[in-house]
């Protein structure tokens, strides 16, 4: 495939760059600037853009010819030219649309003029999102807009990105930004596997950015109130692409490879062994260290010192066994074609992606095809479907193996293979040569990441179908009646057989499958009508119901003693006698919704809005089953005045918005008390039982956010710069919280309204041509500040919520899910122990879990990306950097790597220890022992700030050289585009650890929310270099 | 616009009104609370409940924790867990006094939902009422007894018993309770066990009955120092008729019930509760056993010579192995027997000096089982400091990782004897486990005081 994707970008790298000449000319507008990108159309078919410079040239033969010129924002023109056997030369002057000129951009359940938007909307293209090299669409939101904080996924295939839309505001509750996609509120579930192999699903990952007209990110409660019940965290608009009126093509591919961003710096048998005895000599040994799955400490010196000696004949560096260069390609195709009473859109996409974990892949094949048709001029009919499957080729990573075996209990001494045959104390053969080295870790688990990857087989495959059809019916002039039906189909299924070889005691393996079916029907009707007051006046009406019902179940499979796995052995059917099979029963819940908008507008220059919406939740019981989410706005184009003259400001408005939005991603059935009478089979003494289960909660109710925006955009030198300055105050109260209750109750955990967030911030987004004319230079900056607060949890503490395994706690006061640690001072010089810090700050011995407290926080103080974009006649080149400053990251799995020394691998920094008196070190006096370091006894896991780092970094995350292939018209393409693309060339940063930007696998909703910047033995980011070819033809 | 634009609009608008019902779900395979308690046989199933989570307590884990605080096993091979239990330092973040905590106050909250309910249930037979309550109130009684005695200081450590004990839970309730007194704790099972002990069948199947109320009665009355009540209700259950000893010395029998057993759990083959002490004790399928005796406890078991038929219960070398359990799968758990009432009755009548012939007596029962008849007989003209250290003798073997000698250590110590367990004093403060990861997160609930035994 991928010699196929080089042959054909030659190939057409080479029919680009055929020359042709006849007609040309300079595109311009009213006042005399070049319209780079203009398009040119000679008779409906052949056609292309201008260059930098405005210039165009098409070959035509002798005859007369309809030429048309277009550029969007401008009135098309459409020229007559008669061709003879000389050159012709038609310069054209295109002048501006009044209504196009304004970006219009879509708002939820309908669009807008961004002039009269009067909330926090941030309008995202298709070039800046498949100009980013990204596995999933929404990777490339970063740094695009302001208060949009994206932490990119591990470099595991099919991981997904963590965006938080100006902070996070939710705690247990989802707290990801609501995905509508044309209309439907798509299902985005990343918990449907939990996280197996330290994986989550990536709900988004099926959609191809390709298909991708436009991203709107609402940000603030006038824009995403009209989603009233979900828009807490944000709304991300995803508009697809539809077709437009004549027939044009959309080809690109491209090829590339992918690298890990950064390496871990394990340590080899020599420094292993060396650190380890040194720890055992600290401890009081004498002779050799002992070896895990190599000695005891209980075995006699002698038997110590042959097993020492013996580990040092191998040094296997693990981390070269899993990780490597991983191949990508991807083609695309896309038509567009439209008539007088129909547009068609059909894409199709296939899109490969290794990893560069050894045997680690994600392959998705996609099509789309959206028509439009207007039987009559009152009627029509939009239709959009969607179907797609990814396939991840399955590794363990972080804490479940591959990489993460090789960061942690791969140890050097252990080889890949046994070099010999082993034998037996009665002289027969354990271990043949060649066969595979298989160690258990602590927690019994066979390790080998080597042999695992290349024995286990391990595939999850996602088939995904999002669809919609709507009927618009507008019986008189500015009436729309619509009505919508969508439909969101999505099967996950994994499969995983774990061969025989692998445990060691069996023969044969077990072949498992689990399979999801998410099914998500959404209704809507909706009626909006624009009234015309006066020239001066005009009222937009908008009322509407949704209705969204959402099923998920599924099974599981289990077989034993069986050969291969499912997908590969036609024998083990689902309904096989043997199989063990178990029914997830369906989980359902249903949104039922009433909405409303009002938009007033007064002179053009004076804009108001009020949304409104009703919700209820299958989620809530009768009593709090509906929330009110009413949001007020208001906008002022100031720059509109009559009054208003000023020869440097070209634009000034404000806006100001207040308005509630909630949140109700819960369980399906939290407010239920519940009982099982153990369908499971459970008896005691061969009688049936009854037993609770959890907890009625009927007071459960929305969590609620309201939220007060005011912004100021402001356009200088006739707009050369633009710049937007806003801030927000986000009050999140009755926050849903499965809190941990005294297990004194009965019950462990219970989900109840219990906090209080705030988020306050300022963004500022900065977009300015530097240079213009030939050279072109254009600067996109855009800086985010947010100050998150846990401002209540009830009688609660801090340890009522926690994120997962990650030390991450509710603290009031303290934002969501800050580190709660025992905090450590330093190494003291004289005995190489570590000093900690109790609660009143006094130097201490004594580790204790009553002295943890908070040491810091994953959230960045300030965010943002800056992408420089340079235009020289055909050549471009643009650089986009991310930042992030502030933050703290928990590198979780140093406990254990830099700290008591166990029969996990160390990192090189740990070299920097106390070894005598006198010595100031990083690290304590290397130790077998944890109760050295006054850990209690069993608990390796060195808990300190000492593993707190800052996270702050700034990063070079795409870098693109593209090329405009010049056209001739015999070619019969519209442009050609060559780019090279690079991600993650390098990154500027103190974090000593692999990757200051992480976002690792989480147990839940709530880890998700609360652990942000916690890396435990978390693969880095990728590194990936491509070259990529698009036409349109 | 006209009317027909009107209504087609309003009818958009009303759109999906009135459809309330849209937003009913109920889950599809559990019980709604609402549902789930219906007639007699629900609460039936209810309690049965109950019986389940004390034999996912007492299937070996209570036990071999209990085994762990005190003298009898060595330091476990390499869980962590266990390691930190052994070396009396466990902490919330350690999961198995965690989960044991929130075991035994699953089966309270349980008892106490039977106990709640009786009133929604139409026709409930009084009769079956006061069984359903006096079994719910034993469940009560152990669990509460259980859970005081791991996580608390032992009865007797202060005067007034006023120390924290742990929440006491008498009623089904989502509020956070406080840590009770020990002396309030000791009070209400008392009380449960009274009320189980009057209102109990004698024959209930497997499950609790008058006479094992009666012999928890003896083991709470004799940790609590009173040796009289202990004797008493010993020798009620003793002299029953009811319960006789094996003379194979093995109590803990695969699809029988051994007949010494008052009161203990049922491991079947489809659920092993018995697993623990297979999975960590046996060592006979495992070369390295998780757990085995320590080197005091051989050395104990070695005093009596090689006439004593408990000593094949071990395997001496470099770690003492416990055959105790070997070769079986599966097997019933006692936990009150006829041997624990002899022996609570014999140590009784010493600390009282009174009644020693029968004390004698007691002993040279379970004696005549492990020596042989006449073998190694205690003397009947023994003091009371004889019988009472024959007694002690005779516990510490016959309930080897049965999980009760760390108390009668602890007992002894509040009591005024001078005990140290493994180099540390009885009362070091890491000997009560710590409580559960979630206890604490109410403010306010006052956690033990860690580590110290070292």
């Amino acid at each position: 495939m991928t010699k196929f994707i080089l042959t054909l970008i030659t190939a057409l790298g080479m029919y680009c760059t055929l020359q042709a000449q006849y007609l040309r000319g300079e595109i311009s507008d009213a006042q005399g600037n070049p319209l780079p990108g203009a398009s040119v159309v000679a008779d409906g078919t052949k056609g292309q853009f201008a260059d930098a410079d405005g210039a165009y040239v098409l070959n035509l033969a002798p005859g007369t010819h309809t030429v048309q010129f277009s550029y969007i924002g401008y009135i098309s023109q459409t020229k007559e030219v008669t061709m003879g056997t000389e050159d012709e030369t038609l310069n054209v002057s295109l002048a501006e649309d009044a209504v196009l000129i304004e970006d219009v951009v879509v708002v939820g359940y309908g669009v807008q003029r961004k002039k009269e938007v009067t909330g926090s909307i941030v309008k995202v293209d298709s070039k800046q999102i498949t100009g980013v090299q990204t596995p999933s669409f929404e990777a490339a939101l970063q740094g695009q807009a302001a208060g949009v904080q994206v932490s990119q996924s591990s470099g595991v295939a099919g991981a997904p990105s963590l965006i938080r839309v100006r902070g996070v505001a939710s705690v247990s509750a989802a707290g990801d930004p609501l995905y509508v996609v044309d209309g439907i509120p798509i299902t985005q579930e990343y918990f449907l596997r939990g996280n197996s192999g330290a994986l989550n699903n990536n709900p988004l990952a099926a959609i191809n950015p390709n298909d991708i007209e436009s991203v709107e990110i609402l940000k603030d409660a006038a824009a995403t109130g009209i989603y009233g019940s979900r828009g807490a965290n944000g709304v991300i608009l995803i508009t697809t692409k539809r077709g437009k009126k004549g027939t044009s093509f959309e080809f690109s591919t491209r090829a590339g490879i992918g690298t890990a961003a950064s390496r871990p710096n394990m340590m080899n048998t020599e420094s292993y062994l060396a650190l380890r005895q040194e720890a055992w000599e600290n401890d009081g040994g004498t002779g050799y260290v002992w070896l895990p799955n190599m000695s005891s400490a209980a075995d006699d010196p002698a038997t110590r010192r042959e097993a020492y000696l013996r580990a040092m004949e191998t040094n296997t560096d693990w981390v070269d066994q899993t990780i490597g260069v991983g191949n990508k390609n991807a083609v695309n195709f896309g038509v567009r074609q439209g008539g007088d009473k129909y547009n068609l859109y059909a894409g199709f996409s296939q899109d490969n992606n290794q990893s560069y974990l050894l045997g680690n892949s994600y392959d998705r094949t996609s099509g789309r095809i959206n028509l439009d048709w207007s039987p009559s001029s009152k009627v029509k009919v939009l239709l959009s479907s969607s179907f797609s499957r990814g396939e991840n080729n399955r590794i363990d990573a972080a804490w479940s193996g591959g990489l993460g075996d090789a960061m942690s209990n791969a140890l050097p001494y252990y080889p890949v293979r046994y070099d010999e045959d082993v034998y037996d104390a009665n002289g027969n053969i354990e271990h043949e040569a060649g066969e595979y080295f298989l160690w258990f870790d602590e927690w019994g688990g066979t390790k080998n990441p080597v042999a695992v990857r290349e024995l286990k087989k391990w595939k999850t495959t996602e088939d995904r179908s999002i669809s919609n059809a709507q009927l618009i019916y507008s019986p008189i002039a500015n009436l729309n009646l619509k009505v919508s039906g969508g439909f969101d189909y999505l099967h996950l299924r994994e499969d995983v057989f774990n061969p025989g070889a692998l445990s060691i005691t069996t023969e044969l393996g077990s072949a498992n499958r689990y399979a999801n079916y998410i099914l998500n029907w959404n209704y809507s009707a909706t009626a909006d009508y624009r009234w015309e007051l006066d020239d001066t006046q005009a009222l937009n009406f908008l009322v509407g119901s949704e209705f969204q019902r959402t099923d998920n179940y599924g099974y599981s499979l289990s077989y034993g003693q069986v050969e291969g796995p499912i997908f590969e052995n036609d024998s083990l059917s689902e309904d096989a006698a043997n199989v063990n099979t178990t029914i997830n029963l369906p989980s359902q819940h249903s949104f039922l919704s009433y909405f409303g908008r009002v938009n007033y507008t007064l002179k053009d220059r004076y804009f108001f809005q009020a949304t409104a919406r009703v919700d209820g939740s299958s989620r809530f019981g009768r009593e709090s089953r509906y929330g009110f989410f009413p949001s007020l706005s208001a906008g002022w184009v100031v720059s509109d005045e009559d009054w208003f003259n000023s020869k440097r400001v070209s634009f000034l408005k404000v806006r100001s918005s207040v308005g509630y939005t909630g949140n109700a991603a819960l369980p399906d059935y939290a407010r239920f008390g519940t009982y099982s009478a153990a369908n499971n089979g459970i008896t005691y003494a061969a009688d049936s039982i009854l037993y609770p289960i959890q907890p009625e909660n009927p007071t459960l109710r929305w969590e609620t956010s309201r939220t007060i925006d005011a912004s100021v955009e402001l356009g200088l030198l006739e707009d050369r710069i633009t710049t937007e300055l806003a801030f927000y105050n986000k009050y999140s109260t009755d926050i849903l919280m499965n809190v941990s209750t005294p297990a004194s109750t009965g019950f462990t955990n219970f989900w109840d309204n219990v906090g209080t967030i705030l988020n306050r911030g300022v963004e500022l987004s900065i977009k300015s041509r530097n240079l213009i004319g030939k050279f072109q230079w254009t600067t996109d900056l855009n800086v985010a500040r947010n100050y998150n607060e846990l401002v209540d949890i009830g009688n609660y503490t801090p340890d009522a919520v926690s994120g997962g395994t990650n030390d991450s706690r509710v603290i009031v006061g303290r934002p969501v899910g800050s580190f709660f640690l025992v905090e450590h001072s330093h190494v003291d010089p004289e005995n190489g122990l570590p000093i900690y810090l109790d609660l009143e700050g006094n130097e201490t011995y004594d580790y204790n879990n009553d002295i943890r407290q908070y040491v810091g926080d994953g959230l960045p103080d300030l965010i943002g990306g800056m992408n420089n974009t340079f235009r020289y006649g055909n050549w471009d080149l643009s650089a986009l950097a991310t930042f992030s400053i502030g933050a703290k990251i928990f590198d979780s799995s140093a406990k254990r790597q830099l700290g008591v020394v166990t029969g996990w691998n160390m990192r090189d920094e740990k070299l920097d220890r106390w070894r005598q008196p006198g010595d100031i070190a990083t690290y304590p006096r290397l130790t077998l022992d944890e109760t050295t370091y006054s850990l209690p006894s069993g608990f390796p896991w060195w808990n300190t700030s000492l593993f707190i780092f800052d996270a702050s970094y700034l990063r070079l995350r795409n870098l693109t050289l593209g090329y405009n292939v010049p056209l001739g018209n015999e070619s019969g393409l519209q442009n050609c585009r060559i780019a090279v693309n690079a991600t993650n060339l390098f990154t500027i940063t103190n974090f000593p650890g692999l990757d200051p930007e992480v976002v690792r696998d989480f147990e839940n909703a709530q880890d998700r929310n609360m652990s942000p910047n916690v890396t435990y033995l978390t693969p880095p980011q990728e590194r990936a270099f491509t070259i990529s070819i698009s036409t349109n033809f | 616009m006209n009317i027909k634009h009107l209504i087609l609009l309003a009818g958009l608008a009303a759109g999906l009104s009135s459809c309330d019902h849209l937003l009913e779900f109920e889950p599809g395979d559990v019980i709604l609370a609402e549902d789930a308690i219906q007639d007699a046989e629900d609460l039936q199933r209810l309690l049965v409940s109950n019986y389940d989570v004390v034999a996912n307590l007492y299937g070996g884990r209570v036990q071999i924790v209990n085994e762990l605080r005190g003298p009898n096993f060595g330091e476990p091979d390499n869980s962590l867990d266990f390691t930190a239990v052994y070396n009396r330092e466990t902490t919330f973040f350690t999961g198995i006094n965690g989960g044991i905590y929130t075991d035994f106050y699953y089966a309270i909250y349980r008892s106490n939902v039977v106990i709640k309910n009786f009133d929604i249930v139409e026709n409930l037979d009084p009769a079956e009422r006061t069984r359903l309550e006096a079994e719910a109130r034993f469940i009560r009684a152990i669990c509460h007894w259980g859970a005081v005695k791991m996580y608390a200081r032992p009865y007797g450590y202060t005067a007034d018993n006023s120390h924290p004990g742990v929440p006491l839970r008498i009623a089904p309730s989502q509020d956070p309770l406080p840590r009770a007194s020990v002396g309030a704790v000791y009070a209400q099972v008392v009380e449960d066990l009274n009320f189980a002990a009057d209102n109990l069948p004698v024959v209930n199947g497997v499950y609790a009955t008058q006479d094992a109320a009666r012999a928890y009665l003896a083991q709470v009355h004799f940790l609590m120092g009173n040796y009289q009540e202990a004797a008493n209700f010993a020798s009620d259950v003793i002299n029953s008729g009811r319960y006789t000893l094996d003379e194979d010395l093995d109590r803990f029998e695969t699809d029988v019930i051994n007949t010494e057993t008052v009161f203990g759990i049922v491991s079947m083959p489809n659920d092993f509760r018995s697993s623990w002490f297979r999975d960590n004790l046996r060592s006979d399928n495992n070369p390295s056993p998780q757990l085995a005796f320590s080197d005091d406890f051989a050395f104990f078991m070695s005093l009596a010579g090689g006439g004593d038929g408990r000593s094949a219960w071990l395997t001496a070398g470099t770690r003492a192995l416990i055959n105790r359990f070997n070769e079986k799968e599966y097997f019933n758990v006692p936990l009150a027997h006829l041997t624990l009432m002899h022996l609570i009755r014999a140590e009784a009548h010493g600390e009282l000096n009174s009644d020693l012939a029968t004390a004698i007596a007691d002993i040279n029962t379970i004696r005549a089982r492990a020596f042989g008849a006449g073998n190694n007989d205690l003397s009947e003209t023994a003091t009371a400091q004889e019988v009472i250290d024959a007694a002690r003798d005779e516990f510490r073997k016959e309930t080897a990782c049965e999980g009760l000698w760390t108390d009668q250590l602890l007992r002894r110590g509040a009591m005024g004897e001078d005990i140290t367990i493994r180099d540390a004093a009885w009362d070091c403060p890491g000997m009560s486990l710590q409580f559960s990861n979630t206890e604490s997160t109410v403010q306010g609930f006052e956690l033990n005081e860690e580590g110290g035994c070292l």
